[in-house]
């Protein structure tokens, strides 16, 4: 049994301490972890290494170094583990000249799918497109195009599913509708890896969370363990006053306050106890006479989430 | 097969839009037509001088290769381009069926285009002279000519987004400047190949004319139909190699 959360009982996917560069430029640095069955979120930032750890999953980009197996072999060499993996890049990867419909029967032919058709009405379904696949491609919305995607990556039903970024561009009810999808595919036995910048969607989706910040694997483990380690790190809140160094002063005072820093004017407080440090902060800015014009946390922003992921690094 | 027939088809449909149709369509009949406002009360000898020159000047040199480099510049290139690359790669299917599909979808649109061209000028030309024996060696000649040239430029399309630029400068500048300097380069030149069927395959009129307008060295035509298959399996197999071995995203 093994005791590193980056890793899998029965991986279906392994990545053995993979980097990629680009030329001086270095992508993903020293990553080992593995996926299995149920729901994976691959959270990081803009410009983590999301988008290239999955390319380097499916084959479409080579590791510079390390190993990395899908069903125990390399795919850019062995093409037929393909038939038992689907993808929804993030970039267009459409035909626009092409109906959804036809998109989707063209991956099921290509992936070798006995009934094209029947499979191709099923995926569609399945993505709530019927009404409009008979539409072409060019005049779909993003959302739409986004199931399209996830319905050609359906049509073979395959055993896993690599999604980047796959909830851009919907609107609440396809979200929604989404979400249960690859919910419900996870449940099914399915190896689905979601990548995302998103806690909340990812907290949505994935039973498990790989979380890479500046190309290195940050954190792994199920949503609730890291969040429960990230509660050793005080909240910080954004406090803007007329007189921020003597209320800054003032608060250091206070035993529910950690730290405080001025920036541009700018007050920036740390503390445990939220709530109490907004019931406290209006009572001490009126004692020193302060007026607050905005008093706002600042660690609700997923980038305070990596920031914190890098620091613990 | 199924797999193939379909990337063909895609291929085929993605590089020949409707509008692309339009235009070279209409541009192939360039030749056609301006040996119909030249040709005009021509003796039959003047008719085939002024034919042999429209398809040496304007046809095989400029049509031939500007409509098959746009064509297949655009069968790997917009899917590298668009991001559909990952669509079609990342299929249970050999990387050699999707190079060869695409290859062969690209001979045929810009093959096809030529082909109309061809058969537009042998035919004005028959109407004029009577005579019907041209049209089946131009279209052949232009056909082969595709083949070598898309050959060519599917692989190049691929490579740079610069591919129509760098296409141009190799058939102005190698195959029309340096190749017609020296004619022991003319295997390198796919539109002297296409001439060379074309050659082989048309009255024996022709080679005279051919050698007038400086084009006296030209190959036989199983040694042009040779290398057009050289060309052809060479570029499957480059393509297919890079597409086994380079990032593909």
């Amino acid at each position: 049994m093994t005791t590193n959360p980056a890793l899998v009982e029965s991986p279906t996917v392994e990545v053995d301490d993979v980097s990629k560069w680009f030329g001086q430029k270095v992508a993903v640095s020293n990553v080992s972890c593995s996926f299995g069955p149920g729901v994976t979120g691959l959270l990081g930032p803009n410009g983590a290494g999301k988008t290239t750890t999955l390319r380097m999953l499916t084959g479409l980009i080579r590791p510079s170094q390390g190993a990395i197996r899908v069903l125990g072999v390399w795919p850019r060499t062995s093409p037929s583990v393909y038939a038992s993996v689907g993808l929804v890049p993030e970039e267009a990867a459409v035909y626009p000249a092409m109906t959804a419909r036809e998109y989707v029967r063209y991956a099921a032919t290509l992936s070798g799918v006995d009934d094209a058709a029947e499979a191709t009405d099923r995926a569609i379904d399945t993505v709530a497109l019927d009404d409009a696949a008979d539409r072409k491609l060019s005049g779909y919305s993003k959302g739409m195009r986004q199931r399209a995607k996830v319905a050609a990556a359906l049509v073979s039903d395959p055993q896993m599913l690599f999604l980047d970024e796959p909830l851009n561009g919907t609107d609440p009810v396809q979200r929604l509708h989404l979400i249960n999808l690859f919910r419900r595919l996870g449940d099914e036995g399915r190896t689905i890896i979601v990548s995302s910048h998103i806690l909340d969607e990812v907290d949505r989706m994935s039973d498990r969370v790989i979380a890479i910040v500046d190309g290195r694997l940050a954190a792994a483990g199920d949503v609730a363990a890291i969040r429960g380690a990230m509660s050793d790190i005080p909240y910080r809140v954004r406090v803007e006053t007329d007189r921020e160094r003597i209320l800054a002063a003032r608060l250091l005072e206070e035993a529910l306050v950690h730290g405080v820093s001025v920036d541009d004017g700018v007050l920036h407080v740390e503390t445990d106890d939220l709530a109490a440090l907004g019931r406290r902060v209006p009572a001490v800015a009126r004692d020193v006479g302060a007026r607050i014009t905005s008093f706002r946390p600042e660690d609700a922003s997923l980038e305070s989430v990596f920031r914190y992921l890098v620091r613990k690094r | 097969m199924k797999p193939a027939l379909a990337i063909t088809a895609a291929a085929v449909r993605q590089i020949l839009g409707l509008r692309r149709a339009i235009i070279f369509g209409l541009a192939a009949l360039a030749p056609a037509l301006v040996f119909l406002l030249t040709a005009q009360a021509l003796a039959d000898e003047a008719a085939l001088d002024r034919f042999v020159a429209m398809a040496v000047r304007l046809y095989f040199p400029l049509l031939v290769p500007i409509v098959a480099l746009i064509m297949s510049a655009s069968a790997l290139g917009d899917e590298r381009r668009d991001g559909t690359l990952s669509f079609l790669v990342l299929r249970p299917i050999p990387r050699s069926v999707i190079s060869a599909s695409k290859y062969i979808g690209a001979v045929l649109v810009a093959g096809a285009l030529n082909a109309f061209g061809a058969a537009a000028l042998g035919i004005v030309y028959g109407i004029d002279t009577g005579s019907w024996g041209m049209v089946l060696p131009l279209v052949v000649g232009g056909f082969v000519a595709s083949i070598v040239y898309a050959a060519l430029f599917v692989p190049l399309g691929f490579f740079t987004d610069r591919a129509v630029l760098v296409g141009l400068a190799f058939v102005l500048i190698f195959e029309n400047g340096v190749v017609s300097a020296l004619s022991g380069l003319s295997t390198l030149s796919p539109w002297r190949l296409g001439l060379s069927a074309f050659s082989g395959l048309a009255n024996g009129d022709v080679a005279p004319l051919l050698a007038d307008n400086g084009l006296a060295n030209l190959s036989s035509l199983g040694a042009a139909l040779s290398w057009s298959i050289v060309f052809a399996v060479a570029s499957v197999m480059a393509i297919t190699l890079v597409l086994r071995r380079r990032d593909l995203a």
